[in-house]
């Protein structure tokens, strides 16, 4: 080659490479980022990848790895090896965040199936499976999956905060790949958040959609049993509207007429703390309602919790579900907050919670002085026939001694808190050799004790037997 | 520009009766035809994981086989010393590495497009997906043949100064930092916690190095629903942009090759 085409060469070599530099730099680069490459979209996950993740979009097999890893994990489910699946949930959905099985199961699995030695699920791991929903729902906001499944997560396992779930189940219905079966759920929500008329409109909402579906094909039995459950379910709720006086009370009416939810009824919610061994705990009382399957919950927890970033997010049995905006699997392991439910049976509970068999659940941490121990009822998470005489907001139902509007600002609930210090719940110190008992002024424990005419004596079965 | 066909067509047929190349080949073929079956590893995205996994078998398999042509083809030529015989006719050192080059990419081009009609086919029996898939399906085929090229021009030009096996692992490392380029980039450019001179410094090194993650298009076809815009465009420039590195890997290795002594 002579030097002149040498020196052609290599102007068009130099030429060549700054047009590439040009055309990658200006266009390509930015529009692989925005388009194809999944796991980066948006820059939600870029800042939670260490170099090893990024390592695994190597050959771009992030999909088929995330795939394989996800069958592992189901393996490690299989065994009950909890632990292990966490961390393979975590790199599937960086790998691959369209895999919706990974994330709806994965929240389910995190909010759920993380229990103690009496099948309590542990609470701080909540709020990062919203977290996942929240991600989720940004990756693949074209399905209503992540959505239905965020505002689950709040419905059934928060059980509070239920403008939370008609937020999701809202953002959910909006999709139109939602199973039709599905969209009821956000009427429910609706009146757990006092809602009732945007739970009506939602009725009549559904029973358009069902109609139509109906008339698409009237031999279609799955369309025709949704239109009669919605139909049925208008009807209850309608009635319930007049029963419980929520029409009179928009009417101006409610003062004169005799309504299911008048007068209040006082539940004479007493309660007697025990702490028997370290860290066993026995709650008892009394709930003045004689129908049973009554759950009062129950809350032993750090006095003060705060979010990594320094925020206290404790509140009255609760806490901010939601403090967590990016997914951390690994959730506070120095704080403790144990939930349970006290079941009601002939107007009394007793409960008896042995704490010490999960010593990384409820660490009861020495930086702790005291752990806050509170009570809480609140007739909107209660079965419908108890709400009939509860009211939708708790309108029919009162209480003495526990009776708080600010528990939860705008509702009617009843709560309970009082505190055991440190050396109570370890029972060291001056509690090694006397049991610390800490009651509602209220309590008696005659009232729970086995008071024949406490007793609800079944009725005859229908069958004769 | 007969020297150049008739050293390709070359090539083409040493390519195919290359064992090695046909074992790999097998294995591609028989990986893919087993995949079907995998549908178990995800049950509600059957479709979605078949098409990766196929994907992903085709990708990999289509390296080896670009790498493993390519990195034998000038050094076993000087090796064997066929190359004076083909230097002492009237053919130009550009010439004979060019024709080596196209020999490659049509050797390529029939090796990727017998996978992609196996892969094609088993997903047509076990989806059955109507023609708008199908056509979907194929596109991404189309991309990873051209990042092969890209590959097998990457891996020629080391083999005009490097030993097979030395070429073999610039190669792969090569490919391999190529191909997490795109994310990497990402990943410092929307981090808030880089510094903004280091996200220069990521932009400037994307920008200079081979970038074999843009041909990976496969999130839309995998992820139905994702919707993205000027697919046409971006097909096209980086087919362009495919073109315009192939060609400067090709000018210097030219240049390399011209002064090398054989």
């Amino acid at each position: 080659m002579k030097a002149a085409q040498r020196s052609k060469l290599f102007a068009w070599l130099v030429g060549l490479f700054v047009v590439q530099f040009l055309v990658h730099g200006l266009y390509v680069a930015d529009k692989w980022s925005k388009s194809y490459a999944s796991a980066y979209r948006h820059g939600m996950l870029t800042e939670q990848l260490d170099p090893s993740q990024i390592m695994l979009e190597l050959f771009g097999f992030r999909e088929f790895l995330a795939r394989i890893l996800w069958v592992r994990a189901d393996d490690f489910f299989d065994e009950g090896n909890y632990d292990a699946v966490l961390p393979i949930v975590r790199l599937c959905t960086i790998l691959d965040p369209k895999n919706l099985d990974v994330y709806s199961t994965g929240m389910w699995h995190i909010a759920y199936n993380f229990t103690d030695d009496d099948q309590r699920s542990d609470r701080r791991y909540i709020a990062p499976a919203l977290a996942l929903g929240k991600e989720g729902s940004k990756q693949n906001p074209e399905t209503y999956e992540c959505f239905f499944e965020t505002g689950w997560i709040w419905y059934n396992k928060v059980d509070d905060d239920y403008d939370k779930s008609v937020y999701w189940f809202n953002q959910a219905v909006q999709r139109d790949d939602i199973l039709p079966a599905r969209r009821n759920l956000l009427t429910r929500a609706y009146l757990r958040n006092n809602q009732v008329p945007e739970a009506l409109d939602y009725y009549y909402t559904l029973l358009d959609y069902a109609n139509k579906d109906f008339e698409k094909n009237n031999t279609d039995y799955v369309a025709m049993t949704q239109r009669e459950t919605i139909e049925g379910n208008l009807d209850n709720l309608i009635t319930r509207m007049v029963q419980r006086g929520w029409v009179a009370q928009r009417t101006g009416t409610y003062g004169q007429g005799d309504y299911d939810t008048k007068p209040p009824f006082d539940v004479g919610f007493s309660a007697r703390i025990s702490v028997e061994d370290p860290k066993v705990l026995r709650f008892q009382g009394t709930w003045n309602v004689l129908p049973v399957g009554t759950r009062i919950r129950v809350v032993v927890r750090d006095e003060d919790i705060v979010s990594p970033d320094g925020r206290r997010i404790d509140g009255p049995a609760k806490m901010d579900w939601d403090y967590a905006n990016s997914v951390n699997l690994d959730p506070p392991k120095e704080v403790t907050y144990m939930q349970d439910e006290c079941y009601v049976k002939n107007r009394h509970f007793d409960k008896r919670d042995d704490l010490s068999k999960d010593p990384t659940m409820y660490p009861f941490s020495r930086r702790n002085k005291r752990f806050a121990v509170e009570f809480y009822y609140n007739p909107r998470s209660s079965p419908d026939s108890m709400q009939d005489k509860f009211g939708f907001n708790g309108e029919g139902f009162t209480d003495k001694n526990f009776l708080s509007t600010d528990a939860r600002p705008g509702q009617r609930v009843v709560f309970w808190r009082t505190y055991l210090t440190y050396d109570q719940i370890w029972r060291t110190g001056e509690w090694e050799h006397k049991t610390p008992i800490i009651s509602t002024p209220n309590f008696e424990s005659s009232n729970i004790s086995a008071d024949t005419n406490r007793i609800i004596t079944l009725s005859p079965s229908i069958r004769g037997k | 520009m007969n020297a150049i066909v008739a050293i390709a067509s070359t090539t083409v047929g040493e390519a195919v009766r290359r064992r090695v190349l046909l074992i790999i080949l097998l294995i591609g073929l028989l990986l893919l035809s087993i995949i079907p079956s995998l549908g178990v590893l995800s049950a509600r995205s059957e479709t979605s994981t078949m098409i990766s996994t196929m994907y992903a078998v085709l990708r990999f398999t289509s390296a080896l086989i670009a790498i493993i042509l390519t990195i034998y083809m000038i050094p076993n030529e000087i090796e064997r010393r066929t190359i004076y015989t083909i230097l002492s006719k009237p053919v130009q050192r550009w010439q004979f590495l060019l024709g080596k080059y196209f020999g490659a990419v049509a050797a390529l081009f029939l090796m990727i497009f017998l996978m992609s009609i196996v892969m094609i086919t088993l997903f047509v029996i076990f989806q059955h997906p109507d023609t708008a898939k199908i056509a979907e399906v194929a596109k991404q085929p189309l991309f990873y043949f051209i990042e092969m090229c890209l590959l097998a021009a990457v891996a020629l030009f080391f083999s005009t100064f490097t030993t097979p096996l030395v070429n073999f692992f610039l190669s792969i490392g090569v490919w391999g930092i190529g191909t997490v380029l795109n994310p990497l980039y990402s990943s410092l450019s929307e981090n808030s916690k880089t510094a903004p001179f280091m996200q220069s410094v990521a932009k400037f090194v994307i920008g200079i190095m081979p970038n074999f993650a843009n041909y990976d298009v496969k999130n839309p076809i995998i992820n139905p629903g994702t919707q993205i815009e000027n697919t046409t465009f971006y097909g096209l420039t980086i087919i362009g942009y495919g073109l315009l590195y192939i060609g400067i890997l090709l000018i210097a290795g030219m240049l390399i090759f011209d002064q090398r002594e054989v």
